[in-house]
């Protein structure tokens, strides 16, 4: 009797912190079919009397999202491949080979996870602005191509990896490069995985910085893009909303696809995404 | 491939040595044994061999030629590991292929010979499996096969039986007997299993402490072990040792004074000590009294009381009662003095090594 109250009570909870996770994203969508006095009516509604497809239609009329969205892959694609690229390189480095300061070399490093991304908005802008850099797919890519979040989290995993592997190729005549690509990167897909669809997820999202270093509207990306609803008259949330569910759905596939990976790469490393 | 060391000394941290100055040789298309305890630095000597290891002292030869310097991508040695370190995202053949691709081996000609290594094995029925889809004794084959893909002129075996049961360790060992007899490869076997080492190998060689003991064929190495370390540690049940001072005169008319004065340690072995006397080879009756008699099968032991140390005899025709006096007569052969260094100086033939 006991385990069945425990049973339920944490299906309860689970089922409560499930329908919270999900408000947005209900909210986002109920919205994208209501007409604009609907979005602002209170008490709130959730389902529209008549569900306004046309939203989506004139969301799309609205800006150039072909564009947007071409942008938002291209950065998002080059992004998680330069990142993935030198990550693998540095996480095989700290597991693998001995070089000078490469303890303190690491606790730096390791203390740079602690500092906000915030704070490092202000800094990047200048480095890039005195590079002549603001306003150039450059600005949206080169910041993010090293993470130590990334290299942290396959450090740990490569460490994972039995020494006797390594001998093992070694002795089969690999070089270190061979090792890396043809037997550590293989074997590490899940955490590879794992980190992949975080920086896709965090690339595709990312808000903040493609507004504060780009202005052209060529070069703008689908979050920013966003901000064509928002206008000195006032928002206008149901194509807002029609083109956030837009935005987003890329994401919710490939997370749905790859979520056993996401889970298993980051529980294996004890960190939080 | 013959390999030679010349006063090889290794120290991790510069201050405290893990091997001492060994010297060796080990002939071409032998099957050799590096047998002692855990932590005596017989997979480190073994890493040394193989180049994933430099010495800090000495030289290491490969025939006539000095690879001291060469790292393990240029030795060209064929290597086993104790969990045999299979490439688990690799099929059973891409594992014994994958030397050959980093060797750039056409891939016709790569699949030809993995397919005969395979062969050779026997697990030719697998070559599609992964690695985690095989038993141990399966890995363990296509651990041997890569080792050998690309024919190396060493192959070298850290413990690989460790992690088998005890029957297929059984099965391996005169497996890879047979596969180093139908190669010819000159093969090193680093085990810390005296029976494994006595069945397996050509030659022995006896590590303790990082200090080479005794390096000779098995038999020489139970009928004249060259120092009470390897007496010890060879030989099932183990040798009984006492000390000088447990005798009472019962020596003093069968060895010369000389050699008795230095003596400090002595070894019988087990089957020495008859209960009945066999002539020409005994040098010396002790008396006993029986404290324990146990009688399974064909093998009866008996635990003696000799001046209050234990004894173990297996050598016992008639059964014993408990508290029984026994006089023993004590055989030459399985009977050694050890100075105060462990050497022997009495017992076994005096010019084997």
């Amino acid at each position: 009797m006991k385990v069945k109250i425990a049973m339920v009570l944490r299906y309860v909870i689970l089922i409560l912190g499930g329908i919270i996770m999900l408000m947005p994203f209900l909210w986002m969508l109920s919205t994208s079919l209501k007409t604009q006095p609907e979005t602002v009516k209170i008490p709130p509604i959730w389902i529209p009397k008549q569900l306004q497809f046309s939203n989506y239609i004139d969301a799309f009329k609205a800006a150039p999202f072909a564009q947007y969205f071409l942008n938002s892959v291209f950065v998002t694609t080059v992004t998680t491949v330069g990142q993935l690229f030198t990550s693998i390189l540095a996480a095989f480095a700290f597991s693998r080979l001995n070089f000078y300061g490469k303890n303190i070399i690491f606790v730096i490093f390791l203390g740079t996870m602690m500092v906000p991304v915030e704070m490092l908005i202000i800094p990047n802008f200048v480095t890039l602005s005195k590079l002549h850099l603001v306003n150039t797919y450059a600005a949206l890519i080169v910041p993010w191509l090293a993470s130590f979040f990334t290299v942290f989290t396959l450090r740990q995993n490569f460490q994972s990896v039995p020494d006797q592997l390594y001998y093992a190729a070694k002795i089969d005549g690999a070089s270190d490069w061979h090792y890396l690509w043809h037997v550590l990167v293989p074997i590490s897909k899940s955490t590879i995985t794992a980190v992949t669809v975080l920086q896709v997820i965090g690339s595709w999202n990312s808000f903040m910085w493609p507004l504060i270093v780009t202005n052209s509207e060529n070069l703008r990306t689908l979050p920013v893009g966003l901000q064509a609803f928002t206008g000195d008259a006032g928002t206008n949330y149901a194509q807002l909303m029609a083109a956030s569910t837009f935005v987003i759905l890329p994401m919710v596939i490939l997370y749905l696809f790859l979520q056993k990976y996401i889970i298993a790469g980051i529980s294996k490393t004890g960190l939080k995404g | 491939m013959e390999v030679t060391f010349k006063d090889v000394s290794l120290s991790y941290d510069g201050s405290r040595e893990i091997l001492h100055h060994l010297n060796f040789t080990i002939p071409e298309g032998t099957l050799v044994s590096i047998l002692g305890p855990s932590g005596c630095g017989k997979s480190t000597t073994l890493m040394m061999i193989s180049g994933l290891l430099a010495p800090t002292s000495g030289k290491i030869f490969f025939g006539d030629k000095d690879v001291t310097k060469q790292d393990a991508l240029a030795r060209k040695v064929g290597m086993v590991f104790q969990n045999y370190a299979l490439y688990p995202h690799l099929t059973v053949l891409e594992n014994i292929m994958f030397p050959l691709k980093m060797a750039k081996v056409k891939k016709p000609e790569r699949k030809k010979r993995a397919l005969e290594l395979a062969k050779l094995v026997h697990v030719e029925d697998q070559i599609n499996k992964k690695p985690g889809a095989l038993s141990g004794g399966q890995q363990q084959r296509v651990a041997i096969a890569r080792a050998l893909a690309k024919e190396p002129s060493l192959l070298l075996l850290d413990e690989p039986l460790s992690n088998l049961d005890a029957r297929l360790r059984i099965e391996m060992r005169e497996e890879i007997r047979r596969i180093q007899q139908e190669t010819g490869v000159t093969t090193i076997f680093v085990t810390h299993d005296q029976d494994e080492a006595l069945h397996i190998s050509d030659h022995i060689m006896v590590l303790n402490n990082g200090d080479m003991q005794q390096f000779s064929s098995a038999e020489t190495l139970y009928d004249n072990p060259s120092n009470l370390f390897v007496a010890k540690f060879i030989g099932e049940p183990v040798i009984n040792t006492l000390e000088i001072s447990d005798f009472q005169g019962e020596l003093d008319q069968h060895v010369p004074a000389d050699i008795l004065k230095n003596a400090v340690s002595v070894g019988i072995r087990p089957e020495a000590l008859q209960d009945h006397d066999s002539g020409s080879d005994t040098i010396a009756t002790i008396e006993t009294t029986v404290k324990e008699f146990e009688k399974y099968g064909r093998e009866k032991n008996a635990q003696l009381d000799f001046h209050g140390k234990k004894l173990l005899t297996t050598e016992i025709e008639n059964n014993l009662e408990k508290d029984q006096k026994l006089t023993l007569y004590l055989q030459k052969s399985g009977f050694y003095l050890f100075d105060q260094d462990g050497k022997r100086i009495f017992g076994g033939d005096q010019d084997a090594k």
